[in-house]
């Protein structure tokens, strides 16, 4: 056991873990330093949507590279290398520290994903990870000082749209009459109600999950400005350098970044995921596919 | 540095949102759900395998355990078997030294007893003979004369003779 451990944990062992969790913080630090480069001294008050680094000219609509694709595309180097970080070292009968974490996330994850959405859609529990990763590693940014992607209405609208093909998808699986059909139900004069809500799942799931972590920032940003004035206003006639230190600024905006980067980015991960979940696993008639399947395979018997 | 708008959509940012998250999709299935699975794949198939080989080495020693069980039970008979022998024989022999001893015992008795009966035989003819000369010595000192001697001896032989008669009969 313990020539095992010798052998397993020796010196190249742990300059390749040093190695990933370097790589795993680079993105981070580079994404820092693309901010200070490129941002200007602070304008005051300020609400803005992401800095457009450069823009490339495509058909239709020229494409903006701007802040939020950066960051994602940040978050999703440091997820790979976290995850060859997590899978490193690991084994059947040795398992390290970190083994038991991810054993416990991805049961945790599975039994989530089983739980909501039934047997048929074991595959999902990836997906729904990478929903719930992607969308709450991107609001976190904002406690890096980074632009979260999260509240660029582009990024969560595309998650948003890919989830509703997914839907339309497990919905088609019983055949096109049978999707236009579940329109009529339960009553025929509901079908304009019907085919308004379910353009309308995409749009609110996007603009709920936008919506909530811009708003985050906004408030923020807005209290920040108001404590400022706050300041100078009540320590204003202190001489020198006291009288322009914004002390009400110290703690205060601290609690509120608590609440809008903390808890309401992961809460709003944690929504997106659920709806995602739920929208899918409700709008598949599960039981009319099992029949058809049913029907499909006596059918190749006689 | 300009900034986009707040409220912009954008076709392309959206087709690379998408792009991002089915490549972080493929990413986590690839390099994190799959390692797992066949790293738990594998544990169960180690546990299976533990399990079917600790099932084998219970049935083999249950196996084992009876073999010896009725081993044992083999040699409490044949102990059994081997004392009873050894009881057997003893019990001739001992027999055998006993009814020895009484055939000595009853030899050397009847050899006392044919001795004893020689002795009293002997005895009786001294005895017989000590009588008769004393009678006929009496007889010749009361009667002052010589009988024919051998009338008389028969005379005392018949009487001694009637006398051992009821000597014997009374015993």
């Amino acid at each position: 056991m313990k020539k095992v451990k010798e052998t397993r944990y020796n010196s190249k062992f742990k300059a390749i873990d040093t190695l990933l969790i370097i790589l795993m913080i680079l993105p981070i630090l580079f994404g820092i330093l693309l901010y200070i480069v490129f941002t200007p001294a602070s304008q005051g008050i300020e609400i803005a949507g992401a800095r457009i680094y450069f823009t490339i000219n495509m058909p239709l609509q020229p494409l903006p590279i701007t802040e939020s694709q950066v960051n994602s595309w940040l978050v999703i180097v440091s997820v790979f290398f976290l995850c060859l970080y997590l899978t490193h070292g690991m084994s059947a009968t040795h398992p390290t520290k970190r083994q038991h974490i991810v054993e416990w996330g991805i049961e945790q994850t599975k039994k989530l994903v089983s739980d909501n959405m039934g047997e048929f859609f074991d595959s999902f529990a990836p997906f729904v990870a990478a929903i719930m990763l992607l969308s709450a590693l991107s609001s976190l940014l904002t406690l890096v000082g980074l632009y979260p992607p999260t509240s660029d209405l582009n990024v969560v609208g595309g998650w948003a749209i890919l989830v509703f093909v997914l839907i339309t998808y497990y919905k088609f699986k019983c055949g096109f009459f049978h999707y236009l059909k579940s329109f009529t139900e339960p009553v025929a004069f509901l079908t304009p109600l019907n085919v308004i809500s379910e353009f309308a799942t995409p749009v609110s799931m996007a603009f709920r999950h936008y919506g909530n972590i811009l708003s985050g920032s906004v408030i923020s940003v807005l209290v920040a400005a108001a404590l400022q004035g706050l300041s100078s206003m009540i320590f204003g006639r202190l001489p020198g350098v006291l009288g322009s230190f914004p002390f009400l600024q110290i703690g205060i905006p601290a609690v509120l970044s608590v609440y809008f980067d903390i808890f309401s980015g992961l809460l709003q991960a944690f929504i997106f995921a659920m709806l995602t979940m739920l929208y899918i696993s409700s709008g598949f008639p599960e039981d009319d596919y099992r029949e058809k399947l049913k029907r499909k395979a006596q059918a190749a018997k006689s | 540095m300009q900034s986009s708008e707040v409220i912009s959509v954008n076709i392309w940012q959206i087709i690379i949102s998408i792009c991002n998250l089915l490549i972080l999709f493929l990413i986590l299935k690839k390099f994190l759900y799959k390692p797992v699975q066949n790293m738990l794949a594998q544990r169960q198939g180690l546990i299976d395998k533990d399990l079917e080989s600790a099932r084998e080495a219970d049935k083999a020693a249950q196996a084992n355990k009876k073999l010896y069980e009725e081993k044992l039970k083999n040699a409490d008979e044949e102990a059994a078997e081997i004392i009873d022998d050894a009881k057997k024989k003893a019990q001739r022999k001992s027999d055998k030294i006993l009814s020895n001893a009484k055939d000595k015992a009853d030899d050397i008795v009847n050899q006392a007893h044919s001795d004893a009966a020689l002795e009293v035989k002997k005895a009786q003819a001294e005895i017989k003979h000590e009588i008769t000369e004393v009678s006929t010595l009496l007889s010749e000192k009361i009667l002052e004369r010589e009988i024919n001697k051998d009338d008389h001896r028969k005379l005392i032989d018949s009487f001694i003779e009637d006398l051992g008669d009821s000597y014997d009969g009374n015993e």
